[in-house]
């Protein structure tokens, strides 16, 4: 799909991760650089930049979120990063520190590379500044601030509003509830987890054919949200736990059939 | 009456027994005599006042008798020799009263001599007889402070919920016991704290007794105190070793001492072995090291075999995907049985992991609020391949109240519940999981109408490591999964519950969490 090859940095200091992972980059079209350390891939990143970082967290040389600490200090290059455990606070703080998204370990390639190229996109969109972003049905006029479903305006509160325009703003990638409640309540509310409940339900009423099945504004368990591109192009047919491919109709009434 | 008087002067040294407190202890002896003596010619000298009244205005002229009052006195407080100072003073004085020459201190006529004897031997036979009376109080008041330390040490044995408790017990009874410091060491405790102000010497032999066992040993140390080193039971070492400073005592009072000890260990090491302490402080002992070796265990565990998995999932789903694969379907299917024994041996890894967080109390649950829809969409998603087999129906409240839980926890709960269900149920068996309010919590259920349970299965099901024998065989898995589901349920302050028709009518199994008792705050609140 790209004209360029797109470059991906994989930093991770297992020789068979790299393996995979330079296959499954290779096959998707990418060119890959590896690097075994943080001090390589620092390295790497200052001498070769690439389009994307994949980085591992236990590195031997440095601690994986200092490695993004610096690389963010004068990078602003897509990040993901693979964690070991499932971890919220781990993950929450990656986040918080500049990270794109996260996958855990281990995990199948369709949802790395799902991942991956959310994050490129939201660069380039970054970079181009477009007005109107969509997503499946949904589409967002910035400009207008205007919020259509399937060409219908939809009324929403400046509070929802504001909402949904920092998830499009990250679209495809996760935003931790912190991020979401600093930006449209003010710091006061940085634990008001229940704040977001509320107006994620009331959001879905208005934007998903079915608020109890999700198929745009998803939630990361313990972590943040996310709005989904449904025209996101991982999406192998039987891929392992992709949380991102919703290709299937969406029956509008409940109880729902899924298979 | 002046007589009575005097009587109760005479027996204040019993109120104040330790008067001569802060007198050397060699002294306290000579002092105590001297002051009898004082006191002995004190009261001869009221008694021949009296007799000297008596005499002179009642015309009483044979009271040599009522000098017998103050050695009968003086020998039942002060003892032997200040009796026989009042009986010789007794009889001088009463010849001076009341015999021939009058007013003279010679023993003249036989009666006065007869009267000495007499005296003498009052004096010799009460200051006996107070002597052994007094000996007997005391062992009988020592007796019943023993009685009482032994009944509130058993007392307290009785009530002590752990080990510790108890061998704090026999360290407070041993101290009072002996009246000076006692060291317990390596009985559930490291004797650490109690080890700080020990002495090197001390604390070498100790070890060497900790090390050789055998009889109890006593070592002096810079001091000059004695310490009786020795183990709590010779039978049973884990009860540890005691450690008893004795004071600078020899001889047959440390005989005795030793003996008193003894018998107090005899007795606390039979109430210990009876509470079967021994075992459990052996277990103890093992839970710590195997608490080591599973902190080590989680952590190796996690990396060193996910570490291998992801590549081996990784790769999979790579050759799973790649073209060349797909056009030969026997191929394509082999990719698919890697990819999903790896993530089911993942999902295990999981799990055994989940119950090493258990059984080590560690469950601290993240409570935030959470949306129940989406915690089942959550286990649904990450069951996907799992469920792929069965017709599931959702059948999901869009306006349920939002709850305080741990969003991980409830999510890996609900996973076991829905493997168990896709498990025990024949492919094809449609599968139902819901998301319901009943005022009080909201219940996330899975119903499928699977192989069911029988009411005895029903009992048992949820335990550890259960596996119910009727499907042992056919199915596989490790009985940890209800039993994880359960504990990080109830650590979220929920509970698990299980429905079955009977033995292939299908089972409901249903976690219900809390309504938060106070409600979330109205959305006008915070809107704007």
């Amino acid at each position: 799909m790209n004209e360029i090859p797109s470059s991906v940095l994989v930093v991770d200091d297992e020789v068979q991760i790299r393996r995979f992972l330079r296959t499954g980059f290779e096959l998707d079209g990418f060119t890959v650089q590896e690097a075994e350390t943080g001090a390589e891939a620092l390295k790497c990143a200052t001498l070769k930049p690439s389009d994307l970082v994949i980085l591992d967290l236990g590195l031997p040389d440095m601690d994986g979120s200092e490695v993004l600490g610096r690389l963010r200090s004068w990078s602003t290059v897509p990040l993901i990063v693979l964690s070991v455990r499932a971890n919220e606070a781990e993950k929450v703080r990656l986040l918080e520190l500049g990270a794109d998204d996260y996958v855990v370990k281990p995990f199948g390639m369709a949802e790395l590379l799902a991942r991956a190229h959310s994050a490129m996109r939201r660069q380039l969109r970054a970079s181009r500044g477009e007005p109107v972003v969509k997503f499946g049905p949904l589409s967002i006029d910035f400009a207008a601030r205007a919020v259509f479903i399937n060409e219908q305006r939809v009324t929403l509160t400046p509070k929802e509003y504001r909402l949904l325009q920092i998830l499009a703003q990250h679209s495809g990638n996760v935003v931790t509830h912190q991020f979401l409640l600093r930006e449209v309540w003010g710091n006061d509310h940085i634990d008001d987890t229940h704040y977001l409940r509320i107006f994620v339900r009331k959001l879905r009423r208005k934007i998903e054919a079915d608020p109890t099945q999700p198929r745009i504004l998803l939630t990361e368990l313990g972590v943040g949200y996310r709005l989904v591109m449904s025209d996101a192009p991982a999406t192998a047919p039987a891929a392992p736990t992709v949380s991102v491919a919703v290709p299937a109709p969406v029956p509008a009434s409940a109880p729902t059939d899924i298979r | 009456m002046q007589s009575s008087a005097e009587l109760s002067t005479g027996f204040r040294p019993l109120a104040e027994p330790t008067a001569d407190a802060g007198v050397s202890p060699r002294f306290a002896g000579l002092w105590r005599q001297l002051r009898g003596m004082a006191v002995a010619l004190l009261l001869v000298g009221l008694t021949t006042a009296v007799a000297m009244i008596l005499r002179n205005y009642l015309g009483i002229l044979r009271g040599a008798v009522l000098y017998l009052v103050p050695v009968m006195i003086v020998s039942y407080q002060f003892g032997v020799i200040a009796a026989l100072t009042a009986a010789v003073a007794g009889v001088l004085l009463s010849g001076y009263v009341y015999f021939a020459q009058l007013y003279s201190f010679q023993v003249a006529s036989p009666q006065e001599a007869l009267n000495l004897v007499l005296f003498m031997v009052v004096a010799v036979f009460v200051s006996h007889l107070a002597n052994q009376a007094k000996q007997h109080t005391t062992i009988a008041r020592k007796r019943e402070q023993e009685m009482s330390d032994l009944y509130a040490f058993s007392r307290r044995l009785a009530v002590a919920p752990n080990a510790s408790e108890i061998f704090v017990a026999i360290q407070s009874y041993l101290a009072s016991l002996v009246q000076r410091k006692v060291i317990l060491l390596g009985a559930g405790n490291d004797g650490s704290g109690a080890a700080a102000g020990t002495p090197e010497q001390l604390r070498a032999e100790v070890a060497k007794a900790e090390r050789d066992g055998g009889d109890e040993r006593t070592i002096i140390d810079v001091n000059g105190n004695t310490w009786l080193i020795r183990r709590v039971s010779p039978k049973t070492p884990a009860f540890g070793i005691v450690a008893v400073d004795l004071g600078s005592v020899s001889g047959d009072a440390l005989a005795g001492m030793r003996q008193r000890i003894d018998d107090a260990l005899a007795d606390a090491s039979a109430t210990l072995e009876r509470l079967d302490i021994a075992r459990a402080l052996n277990e103890a002992k093992m839970r710590s090291e195997s608490e080591v070796l599973r902190e080590a265990l989680i952590g190796s565990v996690s990396h060193e075999l996910r570490t291998p998995l992801a590549s081996i999932l990784g790769a999979a789903t790579i050759l799973h995907n790649a073209p060349a694969l797909a056009a030969d379907e026997r191929l394509h299917s082999l990719t698919g049985v890697v990819r999903d024994e790896a993530e089911r041996l993942n999902n295990d890894i999981q799990n055994l992991l989940d119950a090493t967080t258990i059984s080590s109390q560690q469950v601290r649950p993240k409570l935030q609020w959470i949306e129940p829809v989406d915690i089942v969409n959550a286990a649904v998603e990450h069951r996907k391949r799992r469920l792929a087999g069965h017709p599931v129906t959702l059948d999901l409240d869009s306006n349920l109240p939002i709850v305080r839980a741990d969003p991980t926890q409830v999510e890996q709960a609900l996973m076991q519940i829905i493997d168990n269900a896709a498990k025990y149920s024949p492919d094809g068996a449609p599968i139902r999981i819901a998301a319901r309010s009943n005022g009080e919590s909201v219940v996330l259920s899975v119903h499928d109408s699977g192989a069911g349970l029988s009411v005895e299965e029903k009992s048992q099901v949820g335990g550890r490591f259960f596996r119910g024998p009727r499907l042992a065989a056919t199915t596989s898995g490790s009985g940890l999964g209800l039993w994880v589901a359960n504990a990080f349920i109830s650590a979220n302050g929920g509970k698990v519950e299980i429905e079955s028709e009977g033995i292939g009518r299908g089972t409901t199994v249903s976690i219900h969490l809390p309504l938060p008792a106070e409600a979330a705050p109205l959305e006008a609140s915070i809107d704007e």
